[in-house]
């Protein structure tokens, strides 16, 4: 493929990303597969780089939740034809890991919890959303089930604040605390608490918590010697 | 009005939607609609709008966007929706007085309107923000009864633990304390000789409807009110409908919440601002509230004083007060904590703003609300001296001194701090302030004067 008319699909596919659409993602994730371009190219300068725009965007103000979904679903719509085709060229695809979130039993908000969701996902992680009031035992079973790199749980509340706690003292006593990143988040979430029930990241923004997975999770694939079982302990 | 079996019926067989279909194929497009549709834009240099039409605009979009999408109920999965004509007759038998308080505290709630220069009701106290110990609850709420002399009703504080246990809601925990904090909070006002003041937020320590309804039956009655939440965008659940149908079966007064994300579903400031106009109508059809409790808030801020939502606020409760009787109230959350010169520019423009539109207040929320401790009388005080002191400002001067004040405060939001805790600030054993605390106020209240605020 001439190399403008590959710049020209990832300019449609960046386009359709941060437009939400996905009638011109699947065109143009069609047109790229069926003339040959480059698949890998057309994920990272075209649907990923669009990912990028719109979240940049959202932290300054200038998109909101909607868009963002919108984004990420366009997103998806279009990696569900290239991923494949990837896969089957013996490719693969660079992925910032697994996340799971969700908010913590007895609490249902959720907002604040969608927005860090879809920002874990503008910065390439394959993200599973277990909604609202999720019991301890979904995040540690899932977690497993899914093969999470990273665990991230919402709470609103301070008296929903000790579900977060619950949830890593579990993972500690079943002996895989170490195969996670933690992070918690909410309004009543700070440092300190963070620190105090062992979890591994907090920040004050949705945009700094995900850009603080991104980093744990790389600094933690990085690292091949397990956690102590200290870092249990150190929890209490 | 429909009855409020009538609402039960709908939530259980209403439309099934997925519940993100709801958010994103219902609400988001029709939002967009109404917002274009009515002309809605957002006024950076008007912090507080004075556009009667605008505000009558506002109304009408929040009508058709909750006419055409409804009450969604996470538990059945089912869409609430109402018809026109059942809506305009809810508007029509929405109450517009409440009598509350006992003895020498009753007063009767009426609805206020924007440049009204009738004192709005000052519902005073922690905003629900959470305290660490049994003691200190006590402490405050005594405080409460002597410090605010201007309180016509308490919103009292969340209890974080009790006997070396942490309150954790949806246990039996979170019951023995709601039952708890009521008998605290009831004994703490009588020794603070205003035994029959209201404690109007019953019952913030309970996050599930069993402790909620336990709780109220350990000293609370019907001169109380009670608050049932909206979840953030256009939820109910069966815990709050559960809690709705209590209330409603006892004779008690409800307060219906509705707090509007920026940043979230509804979008920008356009958006905030007509879904909390059809906010007040789901608080009269669907939970047959008394008076709504509104506070559009900013996301990544995590207040209620950033520019964008003091305009949302100012002119849907504009749009409320102009096209409703109902009372309609609004908390203040500040970004700064007690002890900052911050807090008292941020909480002077929120209440001032909140006064004008027709509002009347619920305060104060410091340090966000979301640290344990950071609130002491002071606050929750000034934020009353300034509410009767903006009563019969008019929105033209409100905006000349709100825009003052934001100048002041709003580069400093992302970086507030959170101040001082109660027993750092406050004398506990003396129930005063410490004279650091007097001093930075005093300084601040001259400042805040020279900037057009009046204080009572």
């Amino acid at each position: 493929m001439r190399e403008t008319v590959m710049e020209e699909l990832q300019a449609d596919l960046r386009r359709a990303v941060t437009t939400g659409d996905q009638p011109l993602a699947i065109d143009a994730t069609g047109r790229v597969v069926a003339q040959g371009g480059d698949l890998l190219a057309a994920v990272e300068q075209g649907l990923s780089a669009g990912m990028a725009v719109v979240g940049e965007e959202f932290e300054r103000g200038e998109r909101f939740l909607p868009e963002l979904i919108s984004a990420a679903e366009t997103f998806s719509v279009a990696m569900a034809v290239l991923e494949p085709e990837i896969e089957k060229a013996g490719g693969s695809l660079k992925r910032s890991g697994v996340a799971l979130v969700g908010t913590v039993a007895g609490d249902v908000h959720s907002i604040g919890k969608d927005i860090f969701a879809m920002l874990l996902k503008v910065r390439g992680f394959e993200v599973h959303d277990l909604g609202v009031d999720v019991s301890m035992g979904d995040f540690v079973e899932k977690a497993d089930e899914l093969g999470a790199d990273m665990i991230g749980m919402s709470a609103l509340l301070t008296t929903t604040l000790p579900s977060q706690r619950e949830v890593i003292d579990t993972l500690c006593e079943l002996g895989v605390r170490e195969k996670y990143v933690v992070m918690v988040g909410g309004g009543p979430v700070f440092q300190p608490w963070a620190e105090q029930i062992g979890a591994d990241g907090y920040a004050d923004t949705a945009e700094e918590g995900a850009e603080l997975a991104v980093r744990l999770v790389a600094e933690k694939r990085a690292i091949t010697s397990p956690r102590v079982a200290s870092d249990c302990e150190s929890g209490e | 009005m429909i009855s409020f079996l009538e609402v039960i019926d709908r939530a259980m067989t209403g439309r099934y939607c997925k519940e993100q279909d709801f958010a994103m194929k219902a609400l988001v497009p029709k939002l967009a609609e109404v917002v274009d549709k009515y002309g809605i834009g957002y006024e950076r240099d008007t912090p507080v709008p004075s556009d009667d039409d605008l505000a009558d605009r506002v109304f009408e979009a929040g009508f058709e966007l909750y006419r055409d999408v409804g009450l969604y109920c996470p538990d059945s999965q089912r869409v609430m929706r109402f018809t026109e004509q059942e809506l305009l007759q809810a508007l029509k038998d929405a109450p517009s007085q409440t009598i509350l308080g006992e003895g020498k505290e009753e007063r009767t709630l009426r609805p206020r309107r924007p440049d009204s220069d009738m004192p709005p009701w000052c519902w005073l106290g922690a905003l629900g923000a959470t305290v660490s110990t049994e003691e200190l609850y006590s402490s405050i709420m005594e405080a409460y009864a002597t410090c605010l002399p201007l309180a016509d009703s308490i919103t009292a504080p969340s209890l974080a633990s009790f006997s070396g246990r942490a309150v954790r809601t949806g246990t039996p925990l979170e019951v023995i304390a709601a039952m708890r904090v009521t008998g605290l909070g009831k004994d703490a006002l009588r020794r603070g000789n205003r035994p029959g003041l209201p404690i109007m937020n019953s019952i913030a320590t309970a996050g599930s409807d069993v402790a909620k309804i336990a709780g109220s039956s350990y000293g609370l009655t019907t001169r109380d009110t009670w608050v049932v939440g909206h979840i953030a965008e256009f939820k109910v659940g069966y815990q709050r409908l559960n809690e709705i149908a209590w209330v409603i079966g006892t004779g008690g007064g409800l307060i219906a919440e509705c707090a509007p994300i920026l940043g979230g579903y509804c979008g920008g400031p356009e958006g905030v601002a007509v879904a909390n106009a059809a906010y007040l109508i789901s608080g009269i059809i669907a939970m047959h509230a008394d008076a709504l409790l509104t506070f559009p808030i900013h996301f990544n801020l995590g207040c209620t004083t950033a520019r964008e939502t003091i305009w949302a606020k100012s002119v849907s409760v504009q749009a409320m007060t102009r096209n409703s009787h109902l009372p309609v109230f609004v908390d203040h959350y500040a970004a700064h904590g007690p002890m900052t010169e911050m807090f008292f520019y941020e909480n002077a423009a929120d209440v001032i703003s909140s006064v004008v539109s027709g509002g009347h207040i619920t305060a104060t929320g410091s340090a966000k609300g979301t640290h344990v401790d950071h609130f002491t009388p002071m606050e929750p005080r000034f934020s009353g001296e300034v509410a009767h002191g903006s009563a019969g400002m008019t929105r033209e001067e409100a905006n000349q001194v709100v825009g003052r004040l934001l100048a002041r405060y709003e580069n400093a939001l992302a970086q507030a701090s959170a101040g001082q805790t109660y027993e750092e600030c406050w004398d506990i054993r003396r129930k005063q302030p410490n004279p650091e605390y007097v001093a930075l106020y005093e300084a601040v209240s001259k400042d805040l004067v020279d900037l057009g605020v009046r204080l009572a």
